[in-house]
């Protein structure tokens, strides 16, 4: 498949919105402002986040892969997206599971690799398939797919978010956002309700559990803080039943380490714990002749220590917001662990109150990132706006191998700040500068995510030189690092070499693997992103022109005008870079109006909107 | 940068933060880059640019200990650990006082003791604000009526690294009770 065959001028690409969770993951789209969730051919609308891959480089994905899983543990990944981001030896790789892991060798990037047989896999190889099928069945629903924003728990770090962004450029897709999954809840609940006040999401997924408070005042949703833990989740309830059954069946050490036997036991577990979402007691027959019986009381003992964990987090949360449970206005239930009984008691007594269900909390993350995707798309109307914030602190590594936090946790993205340091030794030349993140005082505690040096400072006493670096973190939650010498104007950008994960080339590299014919396709590939981007410049474009045309200077309207007729007509033909080089020009052509916009945005959001909207309104009626 | 100048504020320790909040919202609101998700990559980078200058301006204004760093910066004063006096013996010893105080709370298990122990710092950040409030404005920006304020800062940073590991504790001691 290629995009030219299904690239149509005639039909709009619509933005989609996609979960890509642990368990299983799904796709929604907006028609008519209303977001509704995209089901496949059996009607289904969750897709199994399950990978199988077969021999002569067979991929399976979703129930057919599910079923196969048994047959073929080691060869079948679940739950990949809890090895997102990750080390190769991460501890997440060593609990009990069927996979085969692979060695790092010295020079490899420092990521999971599952050995699946014949190949070696990536966990941003195993997601992008996932998306992959997602992206068709989109395909399918509305022909063309514009941009897409892909949901995260919102405590995962950087590394885990740079790992999903690149899953959805392997997978061939755009990715507009990056969403946190209680915020995408939160603006479908948002929107549906259309009330104001203080809202707690609690979040408890497949593999990962996040608590978000957020204020929801006049379409904005500013989160104030969010806590959680990326590795906490319905996995884990698996997990200690696992165990349970184990034991239950007397199988000892042996049969732990049997890939069958341990995905069949896992499978065991999640089919009881849903057994036990109706029923006060299940008897399962894990392997003919061998039949474990768990009651309800049982599962709630065992899972009680997990939840105990989320209830410190949530704790936190509201103490970070400056807020008790009392004056919440509301709590909303997210994610399918949600539905185990003792989990609602167990909110309800946390916040002290009936939490919100209203809305499927399968569905609601994905219809979230829906409306979020419309919105990016300039198609929604509603004036709606979501503030997140970076969910831990991130800071740099200083003597005694203590953090300086930068940016402390909660702070409202897009963000940035800068901090100056100075050198410890005499004729220092170098800066090692080792970025991290998270709450603990010493950095070892904290997770690494990038370690460079900046080389070539001039020999200075110790103490002279003054070394600046510049965090910045964009609207996706991503980090970038930057450092420069002052003293003496060695200035030098250093490109972050991340700790884990993949660099670009190597995510170019796995998207030319990926495609059939290579140079081709990717060249069909850029047309078909180029000429998305044009049009949604240009109509952006032509919508500012009509709304502000107030703020145009003399021979702006023409020069825009002109540039808008070259690049729709270059968009007609078929060369990317044509393509690319006329979007700059228009651009450059509407520079100068695009600033006088935004200062007067800004004008208008300091002094008050109401008066200056009047002004405004006045001042443009004695101009005409 | 100037972060008053940023939120369109006027240069005081003591503000309307209730006000202020609402004005960055608004900024915010103008500027945030999902605004301008379809407009063309100058405009998008300098919407983005100035969207992290007004969060960052939020930063430091909204926080105590940052709004009186911004004030004396304003005004041509070096802050920040080496520049800064060094705290009173009385400071110190005091300090080192209520720690003990809080370790032994903490050990006994004593989660009212160290909530006390809380509300009684907090009190005393309290007025040390209000003090650095009043103080701002008598000084006007005039950098020798400033510089003599830069101590209580000292002050502020020691009350609350205490505030923090004291908070901890509390919840600790809450959530293991």
């Amino acid at each position: 498949m290629t995009l030219l065959e299904i690239f149509d001028p005639k039909a709009a690409p619509k933005p989609i919105g996609i979960d890509l969770g642990t368990t299983h993951s799904l796709v929604a789209c907006v028609q008519d402002d209303r977001p509704y969730t995209i089901s496949d051919c059996d009607s289904e609308v969750l897709l199994p986040s399950v990978v199988a891959y077969g021999p002569k480089g067979a991929v399976d994905v979703g129930r057919h892969a599910k079923a196969r899983a048994s047959e073929h543990p080691r060869e079948t990944i679940l739950s990949v997206k809890r090895f997102m981001g990750r080390g190769a030896d991460d501890p997440e790789t060593a609990r009990m599971g069927p996979y085969t892991f692979v060695a790092r060798q010295p020079g490899d990037a420092n990521v999971v690799r599952f050995d699946v047989g014949d190949r070696v896999v990536t966990p941003v190889e195993v997601s992008a398939e996932i998306l992959r099928v997602l992206k068709r069945l989109a395909e399918d629903e509305l022909r063309v797919v514009g941009g897409a924003v892909i949901t995260v728990p919102a405590y995962f770090d950087d590394a885990q978010r740079q790992a999903t962004k690149d899953a959805g450029k392997l997978a061939g897709l755009e990715v507009l956002r990056l969403l946190n999954e209680p915020t995408a809840a939160a603006l479908a609940y948002g929107l549906e309700k259309k009330q104001n006040g203080t809202f707690a999401v609690y979040d408890l997924g497949g593999g990962t559990f996040d608590v978000t408070i957020l204020l929801l005042d006049d379409g904005v949703f500013q989160v104030k803080s969010t806590g959680g833990d990326s590795a906490l989740g319905g996995d884990d309830m698996d997990h200690a039943l696992a165990d349970l059954i184990f034991e239950r069946a007397g199988w000892g050490d042996a049969k732990k380490t049997d890939p069958r036997v341990v995905r069949l036991v896992l499978d065991a577990a999640r089919a009881i714990k849903h057994g036990l979402t109706t029923s006060l007691e299940v008897v399962a027959e894990i392997t003919p002749g061998t039949s474990v019986t768990i009651t309800r009381a049982e599962l709630d003992k065992l899972i009680a220590p997990l939840l105990e964990r989320t209830g410190v987090a949530s704790r936190r949360a509201l103490k970070d917001a400056g807020l008790t449970a009392a004056e919440l206005d509301g709590v909303i239930l997210v994610g399918g662990s949600t539905r185990v009984p003792a989990v609602r008691a167990y909110v309800q007594k946390l916040f002290g109150r009936e939490p919100l269900v209203d809305i499927d909390p399968d569905q609601v993350v994905a219809l979230g990132a829906a409306l979020q995707a419309n919105l990016l798309a300039g198609e929604a109307t509603h004036d709606i706006l979501l503030l997140d914030v970076i969910p831990l602190s991130l800071g740099i590594e200083v003597g005694g191998g203590v953090v300086d936090k930068i940016l402390p946790r909660n702070t409202t993205t897009p963000t940035g700040a800068r901090a100056t340091y100075t050198t410890q030794e005499d004729r220092q030349t170098g800066f090692e500068i080792h970025v991290v993140q998270g709450e603990r005082e010493l950095a070892a505690d904290c997770r690494s995510l990038a370690r460079f040096t900046l080389k070539g400072i001039p020999p200075m006493p110790a103490g002279m030189a003054k070394l600046e670096v510049t965090f910045r973190v964009d609207a996706d939650g991503l980090l970038t690092v930057h450092a420069r010498e002052e003293t003496t104007g060695v200035e030098q950008t250093v490109s972050v070499k991340p700790s884990y994960g993949l660099d670009d080339e190597a995510v170019e590299r796995m998207l030319m693997d990926a495609l059939d014919h290579g140079e081709t396709d990717l060249k069909a590939r850029r047309l078909a992103e180029n000429r998305v981007e044009a049009g949604r410049i240009v109509q952006a474009t032509r919508k500012a022109v009509e709304k502000d045309a107030e703020l145009l200077a003399t021979g702006d309207r023409e020069r825009i005008d002109a540039a808008i007729d070259a690049l729709e007509t270059a968009t007609g033909g078929d060369d990317p870079g044509r393509i690319h080089h006329l979007i700059e020009e228009l651009d450059l052509a509407s520079k100068e109006f695009a600033t006088r916009r935004m200062n007067r945005a800004i004008a208008r959001a300091i002094e008050g909107r109401k008066v200056l909207d009047v002004e405004g309104g006045l001042r443009s009626h004695e101009e005409h | 940068m100037d972060p008053f100048a940023t939120l369109g504020l006027e240069r005081t320790y003591k503000l309307d933060l209730a006000a202020a909040e609402k004005t960055h919202r608004e900024l915010a609101r103008a500027l945030h880059p999902d605004r301008y998700a379809s407009s063309g990559a100058s405009e998008r980078r300098e919407a983005l640019t100035k969207a992290v200058e007004v969060n960052e301006a939020w930063r430091v204004v909204r926080d105590p200990i940052r709004r009186a760093e911004a004030l004396f910066t304003l005004a041509g004063i070096l802050v920040g650990d080496t520049n800064e006096p060094k705290p009173a013996m009385a400071l110190l010893t005091d300090m080192m006082e209520q720690r003990e105080t809080l370790a032994l709370a903490r050990a006994k298990r004593d989660a009212p003791a160290v909530a006390a122990l809380v509300a009684e710092m907090k009190q005393r950040e309290a007025t040390v604000q209000a003090g650095l409030a009043t103080a701002f404005e008598q000084a006007q920006g005039e950098k020798a009526r400033l510089i003599p304020l830069v101590v209580r800062l000292g002050e502020l940073r020691y009350y609350r690294r205490f505030l923090e590991e004291a908070s901890a504790t509390l919840d600790d001691l809450e959530t293991h009770s």
